[in-house]
């Protein structure tokens, strides 16, 4: 009884460990042990090879707008995490978790959660 | 701690990790009448996690490998499946290291193979990873993939047709495709070099369908890792159809000039038949829309300005 619990906790700790992450492929430049979150009105989305690319205005504290520009990856992955070419529109309000770029310059990589309107936007695990 | 407490424990934290990928698997495309068919274009194969305990389907066919397989996301962005340039657990994607040193599966270099590698800079995640717009990978210029690159890198879904002398295998990365000769020649004797080399390929059994392959410009890199070949590099592919709907792929590397050794860049990776009406979507690479990207923000986001 005791072993086959050892085994069970040993399980499921190691369950909570391997929860999958999307891959980034820019490890190098972003900071993806660093996530942000930003939140800003779209201007472009461009569903294009070899990235997708959002950009969005991003308003800070003192009413200065600064231009975003978030990148995923090309459109069969993006599609194979729910996204489309119609996802978002310019004048959407987004607010996405990403990986920001270590240079500190306004570009990120999408990394996890991305509210629409003040709604979830649900992806898969792709 | 009462043993029942602890498992209780135990149960709802495998919960609370696993219910957002439940969620996730489950969730319902956005609410559109059209979305609510089957679609007939840009098909999404199902993901590994699909194929789990799944039995198969029927027997194989003899002699008879065509048909459009897929790899379930073997992407390999950080390099060949069977020796991925990463530390053990994974970590390392970030780049940093001058060489392979510490990677879970080491290749064995020859002193001319580790130069060539060093020269080589990748943009997928790895030890040796640099920012995407300074990596010298021909393929990031949209330069030919060649084989095996194409075959280590984005796999993905492949459309195989067999014709009475020739297996012709098409892949959607780079728009890539590839003739292999069964009609029983030879492969030729020092060759020019191609970037998807010269192909026969043969049946060993009624199931196992076997290729080699020489004559590779060593131009294009191995794998995205900036693995390296020379001009004597000569690809050994087994193809075992295992069942009607899976194929165990495995692919051999020798290169005496490079690796003091052959090895397996992939090892048995299962390929899944999709249904005879699934179309592949396009993955093309256009220098005009890399370059876009590249101004927007490949070249934004080089940490040390000086290298660009």
């Amino acid at each position: 009884m005791t072993n086959q619990l050892r085994f069970m906790a040993f399980a499921f700790g190691f369950l909570v460990l391997s929860v999958p992450l999307f891959a980034h492929h820019g490890a190098a430049s972003y900071d993806t042990g660093k996530p942000i979150t930003v939140t800003g009105t779209v201007t472009e989305y461009i569903w294009t090879n070899p990235h997708v690319l959002l950009k969005l205005d991003v308003k800070g504290d003192s009413g200065d707008i600064t231009h975003w520009v978030v990148e995923a990856w090309n459109p069969v992955t993006q599609k194979s995490r729910g996204w489309t070419k119609d996802t978002f529109k310019p004048g959407d309000e987004v607010s996405a978790e990403i990986a920001p770029a270590k240079n500190k310059q306004p570009v990120g990589e999408v990394r996890g959660r991305i509210m629409i309107n003040g709604k979830e936007f649900k992806q898969n695990a792709g | 701690m009462s043993n029942r407490l602890v498992v209780w424990i135990m149960m709802v934290m495998a919960a609370w990790v696993t219910s957002p990928l439940l969620r996730a698997q489950t969730a319902a495309p956005k609410a559109a009448a059209d979305e609510a068919k089957p679609e007939k274009w840009n098909n999404i194969p199902p993901p590994r996690s699909g194929y789990k305990n799944k039995k198969p389907s029927g027997t194989a066919p003899r002699r008879d490998i065509s048909g459009i397989w897929d790899s379930a996301q073997s992407l390999g962005t950080s390099g060949a499946p069977e020796h991925v340039a990463l530390l053990p657990g994974g970590r390392g994607q970030e780049g940093g290291h001058p060489d392979e040193t510490g990677i879970a599966k080491p290749l064995p270099y020859t002193p001319a193979g580790l130069a060539a590698l060093k020269a080589n800079h990748p943009s997928g995640p790895g030890v040796r990873q640099v920012d995407a717009a300074l990596s010298n990978d021909p393929a990031d210029k949209c330069d030919p993939l060649g084989f095996p690159y194409m075959f280590l890198w984005e796999f993905r879904t492949i459309n195989v047709v067999q014709t009475p002398r020739q297996v012709v295998m098409l892949s959607p990365f780079y728009g890539n495709y590839r003739v292999i000769w069964t009609d029983g020649r030879e492969l030729p004797k020092d060759p020019d070099p191609r970037y998807n080399g010269y192909s026969v390929g043969k049946w060993v059994d009624d199931y196992t369908f076997v290729v080699e392959t020489t004559g590779l410009n060593p131009r294009s890199w191995i794998d995205h890792a900036g693995r390296p070949h020379s001009d004597q590099l000569q690809v050994e592919e087994t193809y075992h159809r295992v069942s009607l709907d899976t194929i165990e792929y495995t692919m051999k590397i020798t290169d005496a000039k490079m690796y003091t050794e052959p090895w397996l860049a992939d090892d048995k990776l299962p390929l899944h038949l999709m249904p005879p009406d699934f179309d592949i979507p396009e993955l093309l690479c256009s220098p005009s829309e890399f370059g876009d990207y590249n101004n927007q923000v490949g070249g934004v986001v080089i940490r040390d300005p000086s290298q660009k």
